[in-house]
């Protein structure tokens, strides 16, 4: 049915212009009978279809029917023809294309019936006969397939196009790896065609197979192509060595690719790894494996392992990873001898590759085909890539091309030379020299080659010593292994040159190597001139001295060996002496004073030209000593023009400390000059030279100037010696001397004077840095003529330190330092001492006619009238206390009418024995008392001050109180604050009275004076005994000192008081005792004062 | 046990011969020269694993002993075997060994070209078994023991079980590394060998 579908459709879709132009009339019509006839086809022939696998034949083929059997088949068109069938098909050339009416005939159905139909090109189908594949190969090596089949292409006379398609199919599974199409053409002939493929597993792992078809693509048949039916597979005959058990062996693969490598193995394959890098393993057929290597790392040179490893056994191959070749670069074809070319390069990137694998390098020469092959010396790393190439002869260009291969590619650098223009020649050998004449030599050497057919350009190098160096360049005439020969002129007399050569083609390309250096030392020569003179007349003026400079190398031309000096005057030359080198001076004795001397220095060539010079020395009187300080380690001497000097200028100078006819060297300048730079190796700073500056006319020197100076100044190296002169109160006189010259090391420019307050050896002393210290004087002083200072305003027996310095441009010199001690001020002194005095004498005075004229309001004020004890009543003796002891007595306290009198305590016998007032009153009873000592009870009369009330648990237990009364008089004058703290502070001092304990019985002189007070002083009678008053001052020190043996307190009435009390008139004048009193404390202050 | 007392029985044998001066020094010169082929032995060993790349030369890599055409490794019961007998087996494999040596080191040559030290050493190395064999036999004569003719040769065993000749660059490495193997293995024994006869000799 689907033929029949297809028979319909296709006219009515593909139909042919041509039949487009006819009439719808005509095309309904024949519709309508190709209808019919499909009805009476379908009745014989079911399921017809054609096929054609040349396009010349078709063969249709039906399905047989019960109802009848076709016999043949006839083609109704111009030429009628029927074809047998044979069973179910028949074959028939290939119908033109349209419609052909077909017409099948049946004899066995019982109507001999015909049943047509139309056949069409469209309904044929094309199928190519199924390719037949001759060979399918292997290459293991390469892990490449190879497959060639035939086209059979002489089937179709026409050209046609052919698609092939191969499929590589892999292991026991038949798993498709790869699917290639593949175009040819058909050409009417059989062609064998081939094809490959390369394994990325190698071949060895796998079993590999390969199937063909193809597709004819013939424009012109309007039927339906179909693809070819595969071919039989074939598979690539691999029987696995035993030995070998992984693959690939020993590949070259490039750096960064993948590569798989695989196991062929009876066992189980455990580990794979490269190097030391474990792999994934990959199952193949059985047991065998394979792994994977991704972006593989360059090997090293023996390659990289890679390790199988099973139950019993290791497995392993060795891959080597690198790169192809590289361009070989810097390709260099030059020749050093014109008889062979030599040829270098650089490899460029290393291959990574060695040994077998390591590039091969072929050099070709494409106009002559000669080629030359790299010879490698593998066990050296640092390989010389060159290849010699025999010149050919009446061959200058050469086009060559350097080859370059390894297993992983090729690649290739070109490089056409004319060689004519690319010579480098060898470097030059057995260079000699030999003398021509002082100025000139030859020289020779040889240079091997054939340069005959070019010229040479030679450089000669010439160095002399302390000289410039020199390039002399020769053009020669090439000759073939022969001496080349060159003169060399302009050279220096005996003098040593080095020579080296090099040569060149001329047509410059490359210099040859410097050949080895060789010495030579040229004759001599007369000097070229006479040597520097000058003279100086001996100091006793009989004798002139010669001097003269040595030649230099240059003008000496040779070893002088002596000098002739000689004397010429307008009559006659006298010969005066020959000097033997290296002597450069000769005194000789002159009976002439006016004569030129002459001088002519001699080699072995011969003699100078004489150097002359006048003996005459015009004198000048008018010369001053100038000063001059270099720069830069010179002097700069200039002068006026002086038109008379006619022939030069002579500049000597001699250090200043030698003698005056010293000479250390000479310049000489030429008469037109007016200044020159005097500059000297001998010269040192901080020396002093002597510059004089003579000018030639004449026939005769005369000194112009005479100059001292320094290149550099220096800071003295010494301080100037001084002493001192004088010495007063006030003021030093100091006097210094002059430095000497060698020390002082310039011009002196002045002194620095410090002085300062200071004694010897005090750390203060030590610095003495004038820089922020303002005790410090300083005086400079400039007068350099100056050699004494007198410092005044000083004061009168002080120790100064004395400091001086001198200064130059260069620097301030060392100190040098002095201590001095002004004389004492003895006035001064006396003046000191006599005004204090004198002013305690008047204040005494002034003191005391004040007290005196006011004496009647100070005893008003300070010492008013005491009534009389004898008066009072109270003061009535206990006889019942010491019967028998007259002189004891006590006061009666009732009738007394005291201001107030209150017993303040009463103490034990012992403790009493310390606060009683010993006097010669109390002594009597107290030695018949010694049974009772603790009712010896002293009563004082006291103003009523202080009222204090101690209770004492003895006096208390005793029975009895007892009072004793305190006068404090002292209140009277002290501080008020002054008792409360005295009190505070001393508890025990402060209620009891203990001046009172021990009152030391005083000289003989001092108790008649006591007891005249007493007689002179009316109603008073104290408790104690008045003779033990002491008239101390209450500012003494004794009188504080409470340990002295010496206690004295200072009223008779009250022995707590520290104050005299004002006597009467005519004994108000203290009695002063001269103890604790000088001179020197009439001017010291006292804190009490 | 028989094996033991022979080669206790052996230095009696020796001692006797031992008596000769000349060849008491000869002996020692042998000796002497083993025993530094032993040292320079396991320094070629070294120097030949360093060049070969990993996992050559790494703790837990060994490769199976495979045997090398022309040579077998001393057999275990060669110390049981009289001196002589020894020394001829030494003699034998110390023959085989030079060309051993050369092969290894053209193929290290094609692998390392760039190698000189192990390349020299190799070369020394085959040129030094070479002397050590001679005199090995020099001793044998001496001795007046035949150095031919001995069963059990290594090198004959190792002929019959010799296989084909490995193509490929790993097994040329592996076999280099048992080659180096067995002279340094043969050097030694033969060291030991001759240090017997050393110590049997009288002082």
């Amino acid at each position: 049915m689907m033929s029949i579908y297809l028979f319909w459709r296709q006219p009515s879709q593909m139909v042919d212009r041509k039949r487009m132009r006819t009439s719808n009339f005509r095309w309904l019509l024949s519709k309508f009978v190709l209808l019919y006839l499909m009805v009476q086809v379908t009745g014989a022939l079911r399921d017809l279809k054609c096929t054609t696998n040349n396009l010349k034949v078709w063969d249709c083929s039906w399905k047989a029917g019960f109802e009848s059997v076709i016999d043949e088949v006839c083609v109704e068109d111009r030429s009628y023809s029927c074809h047998q069938v044979e069973k179910t098909n028949i074959k028939i050339p290939a119908l033109p294309p349209g419609d052909h009416i077909m017409t099948a005939k049946s004899s066995h159905s019982p109507a001999n019936s015909l049943s047509k139909f139309i056949l069409n090109e469209k309904n044929v189908s094309f199928i190519p006969d199924t390719p037949e594949i001759l060979n399918f190969s292997a290459d293991f090596p390469t892990s490449t397939l190879f497959l060639e089949w035939n086209d059979k292409g002489s089937a179709f006379p026409y050209h046609v196009n052919v698609t092939w398609e191969i499929k590589i199919l892999r292991t026991e599974r038949r798993e498709l790896i790869k699917l290639e199409t593949y175009n040819t053409n058909l050409s009417g002939k059989d062609r064998v065609h081939q094809w490959s493929w390369a394994s990325d597993l190698p071949l060895e792992c796998a079993t590999h197979y390969v199937s063909i078809r193809c597709y004819i693509d013939y424009l012109h048949f309007s039927g339906h192509k179909e693809w070819s039916d595969w071919s039989q597979m074939k598979k690539i005959p691999w029987s696995p060595n035993s030995q070998t058990k992984v693959f690939p062996q020993d590949k070259v693969v490039l750096v960064g690719s993948d590569i798989i490598f695989c196991c062929i193995s009876q066992s189980k394959v455990l580990v794979a790894q490269i190097g030391s890098t474990l792999c994934p393993l990959i199952h193949l057929d059985e047991k065998n494996v394979a792994i994977k290597i991704r972006n593989i790392s360059v090997s090293e040179n023996s390659g990289t392992n890679v390790i199988f490893t099973t139950d019993d056994n290791v497995y392993g191959t060795v891959i080597f990873a690198g790169y192809p070749p590289d361009i070989p670069q810097k390709l260099n074809c030059e020749t050093h001898d014109l008889k062979e070319i030599v040829c270098t390069w650089n490899p460029g990137r290393p291959t990574g590759l060695v040994g077998p694998r390591n590039t091969n390098y072929t050099l070709f020469e494409s106009f002559s085909k000669k080629y030359v092959t790299f010879k490698r010396a593998e066990t050296f790393t640092n390989e010389s890539y060159q290849l010699f190439f025999q010149i050919l002869p009446d061959q200058e260009i050469y086009n060559f091309t350097l080859h370059a291969q390894n297993p992983l590619g090729k690649s290739e650098s070109a490089q056409l030379v004319n060689i004519m223009e690319r010579v480098s020649p060898h470097t030059p050998t057995s260079l000699k020299v030999k003398d021509i004449n002082s100025t000139a030599v030859i020289l020779s050497w040889h240079l091997p080659g054939n340069f005959a057919q070019i010229n040479l350009l030679c450089q000669i190098e010439i160095n002399k010593a302390n000289s410039k160096q020199e390039l002399q360049n020769a053009t020669i005439k090439g000759v073939k292994n022969a001496d080349y020969l060159i003169d060399v002129n302009k050279l220096n007399p005996y003098t040593k040159y080095t020579f080296r050569i090099r040569c060149s083609a001329e047509t410059f390309w490359k210099w040859s190597k410097w050949s080895n250096e060789k010495q030579h030392l040229t004759k001599e020569a007369i000097p070229s001139k006479g040597p520097d003179i000058w003279r100086e007349w001996s100091s006793d003026g009989r004798n002139l001295v010669i001097y003269w400079k040595p030649l230099s190398i240059s003008d000496a031309n040779g070893k002088i060996l002596s000098y002739n000096v000689s004397c010429s005057s307008h009559e006659e030359t006298q010969f005066l002496s020959e000097v033997l080198d290296p002597q450069h001076k000769a005194e000789l004795p002159l009976s002439k004073r006016d004569c030129i001397i002459s001088v002519v220095a001699k080699n072995s060539a011969g003699s100078s030209p004489p150097s002359k010079i006048p003996t005459i020395e015009i004198p000048n009187d008018d010369l001053k000593v100038e000063e001059v300080v270099g720069i830069g380690k010179k002097i700069l001497l200039s002068w006026h023009h002086n038109p008379n000097m006619t022939c030069d200028y002579v500049i000597k100078w001699c250090n200043s400390s030698r003698s005056e006819h010293c000479l250390m060297d000479w310049k000489k300048v030429s008469s037109n000059s007016t200044e020159t730079i005097i500059e000297s190796d001998q010269f040192r700073s901080g020396i002093r030279y002597h510059f004089f500056l003579y000018g030639c006319r004449n026939q005769g020197y005369q000194l112009l100037r005479s100059i001292i100076g320094y290149i550099e100044e220096l800071a003295p190296i010494v301080a100037p010696n001084f002493t001192v002169e004088d010495t007063s109160s006030d003021s030093i006189l100091v006097k210094w001397e002059d430095i000497p010259v060698e020390e002082l090391r310039g011009f002196l420019r002045g002194y620095l004077f410090y002085f300062q307050k200071g004694e010897k050896d005090t750390s203060k002393m030590r610095g003495l840095e004038p820089v922020g210290r303002s005790d410090i004087k300083i005086k400079n002083i400039t007068d350099i003529s100056q050699k004494t200072l007198r410092i005044a305003d000083l004061q009168g027996k002080t120790s100064y330190r004395l400091v001086l310095q001198a200064y130059t441009d260069g620097g301030v010199g060392p100190k040098k330092s002095m201590f001095v001690v002004t004389k004492e001020n003895s006035v001064g002194l006396i003046i000191a001492i006599l005004i204090p005095v004198a002013v305690a004498v008047i204040v005494g005075v002034v003191t005391s006619i004040l007290c005196y004229r006011k004496r009647e309001w100070i005893k008003e004020t300070f010492y008013p009238d005491i009534p009389n004890p004898e008066n009072c009543k109270a003061l009535q003796f206990q006889k019942s206390v010491c019967e028998g002891s007259n002189a004891l007595k006590t006061l009666e306290m009732n009738p007394c009418t005291p201001n107030n009198v209150e017993v303040l305590e009463t103490r034990a016998a012992p403790k009493i024995e310390d606060t009683e007032i010993i006097s010669p009153v109390a002594e009597r009873p107290e030695e018949g008392c010694n049974t009772e000592p603790e009712n010896h009870v002293v009563v004082s009369y006291c103003p009523p001050i202080i009222e204090e009330e101690i209770p004492n648990p003895v006096v208390d237990e005793a029975g009895g109180t007892s009072q004793v009364i305190y006068i404090d008089v002292q209140s009277m004058y002290q501080p008020q604050a002054k008792p409360e703290e005295e009190q505070d502070i001393d508890p025990v001092v402060g209620p009891g009275y203990k001046p009172q304990m021990r009152l030391p019985i005083n000289s003989t002189l001092e108790e008649t004076a006591a007891e005249d007070d007493i007689d002179k002083t009316a109603g008073y009678r104290p408790q104690a005994n008045v003779n033990t008053w002491n008239l101390v001052s209450p500012d003494s020190p004794r009188s504080t000192d409470s340990n002295s043996e010496v206690v004295s307190f200072g009223s008779p009435c009250s022995i707590n008081s520290r104050q005299f009390l004002i006597p009467p008139k005519d004994e108000d004048s203290p009695k002063s005792n001269g103890a604790g009193w000088s001179f020197t404390n009439f001017f010291q202050n006292k804190p009490n004062d | 046990m028989s094996q033991r007392e022979g080669s206790l029985e052996e230095p009696k044998a020796e001692s006797s011969i031992s008596l000769l001066p000349h060849l008491e020094a000869k002996i020692r010169q042998t000796h002497s020269l083993a025993r530094l082929l032993t040292k320079y032995a396991e320094q070629l060993l070294q120097e030949y694993v360093q060049h070969q790349g990993e996992p050559f030369g790494l703790p837990g890599f060994s490769p199976p002993r495979l045997p090398v055409a022309g040579l077998s490794a001393p057999a275990p019961g060669h110390a049981g075997l009289p001196v002589p007998e020894r020394l001829r087996l030494d003699a034998a494999a110390l023959a085989a060994l030079p060309v051993l040596l050369d092969g290894v080191r053209r193929r290290q040559a094609e692998l390392n070209p760039r190698a000189p030290r192990l390349l020299r050493r190799l070369e020394e190395a085959a040129r030094q078994a070479r002397a050590l064999g001679a005199a090995v036999e020099t001793v044998l004569a001496a001795l007046g023991a035949s150095a031919h003719g001995s069963q059990g040769s290594p090198t004959e065993a190792a002929t019959a079980a010799a296989p084909a000749p490995a193509p490929g660059g790993f097994s040329a490495k592996v076999l280099g590394l048992h080659v180096c193997g067995l002279y340094g293995e043969w050097v030694s024994r033969t060291e030991g060998d001759l240090g017997q006869l050393v110590s049997g000799a009288p002082a």
